[in-house]
């Protein structure tokens, strides 16, 4: 047992002694320390290096607050985390713990060079330093500065770790375990409430754990806890530990991190590390206690200079005792407690400096008592000490004048500045802040979101106090949701009530400029660098926190805001409250990637919808590609085959015979009821009354403002029944569209529309040979062209399956679309491949589609169109039913600048070396030796090679494109610049002959 | 923490809309009455009608009822105007059974199941995936994928179950 550690103390397993290492040491601790109560056992103190200056640096805390004791921990290859709270990661067998920030090493490290070199590091540092030459930014300055920045290394390996998610509801959550927050959810519980208790720590409790002494409704403090989490547990209230509420969002939503595994010795296999929880919450009680200040003086970051209740902790809930004589400096009553404890526990107090004039009486008579010196109206103005404090200088002060000072002998030096509430998690409901003067300091004022703040948190303290504030939380959070609640606030005895008063930088017989006096530890900012601030202008504490970086760290200055604030008030000589305090954002303490990610990793980043087809385009060899949320067959690469190859295989297969295309993706919406044919006419540009029941029509469809946004072909079966098809990624946009038109403008129409994308599995079959394959597979059915002419629809049986038999084309061949529910795709597909064998029928891809229906000039919405393209604008005219009194978008396309002239419009465009392909998206100009900037007159909407033509073909959107028929323009793109000419779009069979065979 | 994930066997879905007097006339045509609250179900036999809107429900059977349901209900078309779809091939069914069903269905499903009755039905998303999630019993739920999404939805359950499995 280390000279540190008293035996049988605390709340650690004496029995169970769990090895770890730090930097390459090996050392014993206790299940249920953590990293820094299991290395203060064993009398270390240094545990990093300032992120600046590179200073030795302790733990100065106990909890999540640490802004020193950062470490790298790990598990193995890619389990390894950096900037770990050395004061909250549990102790675990083998754990692997790392100083971060030194080299060659913790005690001696090269950077430290940097401290010797503090003058030149002031506030603004780098922006008086690299303003010039503005060329040295690029080169030299960003980069050393960022190689020096930073703290710890981020892991290179991927973490194999899982992470998980899951949603919560409660009526109400509690967050923090403390006293209040364990009085309000007994309250609500007791009531009947759905209650959830979070904690960060490992166990629930707070700073009961901290106290035992204490005793709550006639029981010692450990003892009460126990009943009450009993209790709690036999409510079925939800508690859980280890679990930090990192953001509060709107309407209640809280976010909860739930470490799972990072204090497992060996964790299951298949567990994940870590769970973010998605809480709705009916009410929320905020009961995250307050956080202690430090005190600022020259040396007050040296090892060994600790939070007094930090120390107090340790003692309580580790049995560690973090020196053997130990000087405490306060400005609060709370440390006499500690100081208290520690004297009780054996610990020699060297002496209690209060910068008070004049400490509560019963304390100095409780010291007294103890042989505690107490020197009151006193400061502390140095410390000394390599890598661990040796003395403390300590100064008396009277009217503000301090005297000389005289040096004693510690091995810790116990600090507080009083506390400041833990306001975080209320800020980020945009609560407002009222400062309270008495107290100098912030507390919760009103927010939107139905929450309430508890206990230390809104500036109460004693366990009485707060006890009762939680049940009283508890009681109004039940009342509100309209269950009868009785209040029991608990009798406390042997309570530790206490005040103090708030300071700046404590005074000094020091040269203000020589003090190394730190606000912000995690950042290395001085008191001296906040006036500096100031003086050079900045007048907002937002102004100081960008200049001075005070507050930046990843702790969110949960230490150092106040300090710093105090600092800077003092400084511009105005209230706290008109200087401002910067805002906290989440998550309320650093959270990992892999928690906010969850399940979305690795192939289930997104979701991925698959068509009934996929499995045969896989095991056929197919590359995908993704469209919408999609993945698609992109085309069939035969052994030995590049894209390029295949494609041109693909695209003269199925003009020479027959190829076959999974379709199945295109929306899909049944539109369907008496009024199913008006409420075409309105949302359609086209007319559809007299569309006959068994013909097909191309449908366009645009927006209110007169813009194509999506087309497709339109099948009526009945009168009062059409099968409406849209583009892939347009579908569920169109569904929306259609069902807002007629729920909010034309409630009156008897028409209902069902998306049924997803019960067709659709087979494209195109090419001469088409009807040959098709023909032996249809039962009950004359396709010839006579019977069952281009744009014909029909049920049938195709392959012994029901179907809904399409005659349309996108490729410019015979074509026929067949429609069978999902489940009998495969089926079909199979069947058609069959049939085909005897006509070396050729599965093909997106990209094949994509190149044979540019060959006819047809267009893709999203590609060929961008949001600003009228039907006339795409050539597109035809399409529009003159005589309709309305549709959508029919008055947009009247306004003045739809038919002024300069619009761009689609046509086809011809490299004049047809073995260019131009780039999709390239620029058009008229004249490429005009000087720049170019006026640029269009751009390539689609450009492919066709192996059909034997050459490149391409569309482009060009200003009064329909009026310039072949006339050449330029192309630029990297290399040169290529002559093209403007022609139709339809550059293969214009007449449509082979459609219609 | 125990729990079981089934496909279930293809059955015949339609999704019907009708509103005003239609609603009486169509409940009748089936042999029930058409529950009036969204997430409400009414059964007959085992025919179930859930409903999703205020003028939508969706119907479910056994695939040998379906034409028998399509006849019912083409007959009262003239006088009770409707629409009736066939969705049987647009969705998969799964079976969510076991102590935990509640807690897998937590990882993607943002609603409080606590307040989902055993009996009611509603329209809700898992992990993105917009779903029909049936509660037949305390421990038992039901969930209608579209086809499509399936998969994922279903490794999705899979990974949950391994997190069940290993007890955090």
């Amino acid at each position: 047992m280390s000279r540190y550690r008293i035996p049988g103390k605390g709340r650690v397993d004496h029995a169970a002694p769990v090895r770890f290492s730090f930097d390459g040491r090996s050392y014993m601790g206790l299940r249920g320390d953590t990293v820094a109560s299991a290395l203060l056992a064993n009398g270390v103190h240094l545990m990093g290096r300032s992120f600046k200056y590179h200073r030795p640096r302790g733990a100065v805390t106990a909890g999540s607050e640490e802004p020193n004791a950062l470490i790298g921990t790990s598990r193995g290859k890619g389990r390894a985390e950096p900037n770990t709270r050395a004061t909250m990661q549990e102790l675990r067998a083998g754990l692997v713990a790392e100083s971060q920030n030194r080299w060659p090493g913790l005690g001696f490290d090269a950077g430290a060079v940097n401290d010797l070199l503090y003058p030149l590091f002031s506030a603004g540092f780098y922006y008086k330093t690299f303003m010039w030459p503005r060329a040295f930014w690029d080169r030299l300055y960003e980069p050393v500065i960022r190689a020096a920045a930073g703290l710890g290394r981020a892991p290179g390996e991927p973490d194999p770790d899982r992470y998980a998610s899951r949603y919560l509801h409660a009526d109400l959550l509690v967050v923090g375990a403390g006293p209040a927050g364990l009085a309000a959810a007994r309250a609500a519980a007791r009531a009947g409430l759905r209650v959830t208790l979070v904690d960060e720590h490992a166990e629930m409790g707070g700073a009961l754990l901290s106290d035992p002494g204490v005793v709550i409704e006639g029981r010692p403090a450990w003892d009460w806890l126990a009943a009450v989490l009993e209790e709690l547990r036999g409510l079925g209230v939800r508690l859980m530990c280890r679990t930090t509420a990192i953001g509060y969002y709107h309407q209640n939503m809280i976010g909860l991190c739930e470490r799972l595994t990072d204090h497992l010795d060996s964790p299951p296999e298949t567990a994940p590390r870590e769970r973010l929880w998605r809480v709705r919450a009916a009410r929320v009680v905020l009961a995250q206690g307050a956080i202690e200040k430090p005190l600022v003086f020259d040396g007050n970051d040296r090892p060994g200079v600790m939070l007094a209740g930090a120390a107090q902790t340790y003692l309580h809930r580790f049995g560690v005792l973090v020196g053997r004589r130990a000087a405490v400096v306060t400005a609060h009553d709370s440390a006499y407690f500690a100081a208290f404890d520690l004297a009780d526990a054996g610990v020699r107090i060297a002496v209690l400096v209060d910068t008070r004039d004049a400490p509560p009486a019963d304390l100095l008579d409780q010291a007294r008592r103890r042989g505690i010196e107490v020197l009151a109206g006193h400061s502390v103005t140095a410390t000394a000490g390599r890598l661990r404090i040796r003395s403390v200088r300590v100064n008396r002060v009277r009217d503000g004048q301090v005297a000389g000072g005289r040096a004693i002998a510690c091995d810790c030096l116990l600090m507080s500045g009083g506390w400041t509430p833990s306001l975080h998690l209320f800020s980020h409901t945009k609560g407002s802040l009222i400062w309270d003067a008495a107290a100098q300091t912030y507390l919760p004022g009103e927010t939107i979101e139905d929450c309430h703040v508890a206990g230390a948190g809104r500036g109460l303290w004693g366990y009485g106090a707060v006890l009762a504030d939680g049940d009283a939380a508890g009681v109004a959070a039940a009342s509100a949701l309209g269950r009868a609640a009785a209040g029991a606030a608990p009798a406390v005895a042997h309570d530790r009530t206490g005040s103090g008063e708030a300071q700046r930088e404590l005074p000094s017989d020091m040269a203000p400029s020589l003090a190394r006096a730190f606000v912000d530890f995690q950042n290395d900012v001085t008191a001296k660098d906040i006036r500096l601030a100031v003086r050079e202008g900045m007048k907002s504490i937002e102004h100081v926190k960008r200049y001075t970086t005070t507050g930046m760290a990843t702790d969110q200055g949960k230490l150092s805001n106040i300090n710093g604030l105090m600092i800077a008030a003092d400084m511009l000589g105005k209230a706290p409250p008109q200087v401002g305090l910067t805002t906290f954002r989440p998550p309320y303490t650093p959270t990992t990637f892999g928690a906010l990610a969850g399940y979305h990793r690795g192939s289930h980043f997104e979701l991925t919808r698959k068509t009934p087809i996929d499995a045969w385009a896989e095991e056929r060899g197919a590359v995908f590609e993704p469209v919408a949320q999609w993945r698609r067959a992109w085309y069939f690469p035969r052994p030995g085959e590049d894209m390029e190859a295949a494609v041109a295989r693909e695209c003269l297969a199925t003009r020479a015979s027959v190829g076959i295309f999974d379709a199945s993706t295109l929306g899909k919406i049944e539109v369907a009821g008496p009024d199913a044919v008006e409420f075409m006419n309105r949302m359609y540009t086209n007319p559809w009354s007299k569309l006959a029941p068994g013909r097909t029509r191309y449908g366009l469809l645009l927006g209110e403002d007169g813009f194509i946004r999506d087309d497709g072909v339109i099948g009526r079966l009945a009168d009062d029944l059409f099968h409406v098809t849209t583009t892939t990624g347009g579908a569920a946009r169109v569904l929306t569209m259609m069902e807002d038109y007629l729920q909010t403008e034309w409630p009156d129409l008897r028409v209902w529309l069902t998306s049924t994308t997803e019960h067709w599995a659709v087979a494209a079959l195109n090419g001469p040979n088409a009807r040959k394959v098709l023909e032996p597979l249809v039962e009950g059915l004359d396709i010839s062209n006579d019977a069952f002419p281009h744009m014909s629809v029909t049920e049938c049986r195709v392959a012994g399956i029901p179907a809904r038999l399409f005659r349309l084309s996108f490729t410019g061949e015979l074509g026929f679309e067949i429609n069978v529910p999902a489940r009998h795709g495969p089926d079909l597909w199979r069947a058609l491949m069959a049939a085909g064998a005897a006509h070396d029928i050729c599965p093909y891809g997106t990209e094949t589609m994509h190149v044979l229906r540019a060959e006819k000039g047809f267009i893709i919405v999203g590609q060929d169109t961008d949001g600003t393209v009228t039907p006339a604008d795409a050539g597109l005219g035809w399409a529009i039913g003159k005589a309709k009194p309305d549709f959508v978008g029919k008055r947009s396309l009247s306004r003045p600048d739809m038919v002024a002239p300069g619009r761009k419009q689609l046509v086809g465009l011809l490299t004049e070396d047809g073995a260019v392909r131009l780039e999709e998206g390239a620029q058009i100009v008229d004249d490429p030796a005009r000087p720049l900037p170019m006026r640029m007159v269009g751009h390539v909407t689609s450009s492919y090679r066709s192996a059909t033509l034997g050459r490149s073909i391409a569309m482009a959107l060009i200003e009064n494109g329909h009026s310039r028929m072949g006339e050449l323009v330029h192309v630029p793109m990297p290399g040169r610049t290529h002559r093209a000419r403007i022609t139709g779009t339809a550059f293969y069979d214009p007449d449509g002959a082979r459609m219609k065979l | 923490m125990q729990v079981t994930v089934e496909e279930l066997a293809p059955v015949a879905r339609f999704s019907l809309r009708v509103r005003d007097k239609g609603v009486a006339a169509v409940g009748k045509a089936l042999g029930l009455t058409l529950p009036g609250r969204i997430g409400e179900r009414a059964d007959r036999g085992d025919l179930a009608v859930l409903c999703l809107g205020p003028d939508e429900w969706l119907l479910t059977a056994p695939e040998e009822a379906r034409a028998g349901i399509v006849a019912d209900l083409a007959g009262i078309y003239a006088r009770a105007p409707h629409s009736l779809t066939d969705i049987s091939h647009r969705e998969v069914g799964f079976r969510i059974s076991g102590p935990a069903a509640a807690t897998l269905l937590s990882m993607g499903c943002p609603r409080d199941l606590d307040r989902l009755a055993p009996g009611r039905g509603v329209r809700t998303l898992f992990d993105s995936a917009s779903v029909i999630l049936w509660r037949d019993g305390p421990d038992m739920f039901r969930m209608d994928v579209w086809r499509s999404f399936a998969p994922h939805v279903r490794s999705l359950l899979e990974i949950g179950q391994q997190e069940l499995a290993a007890g955090l």
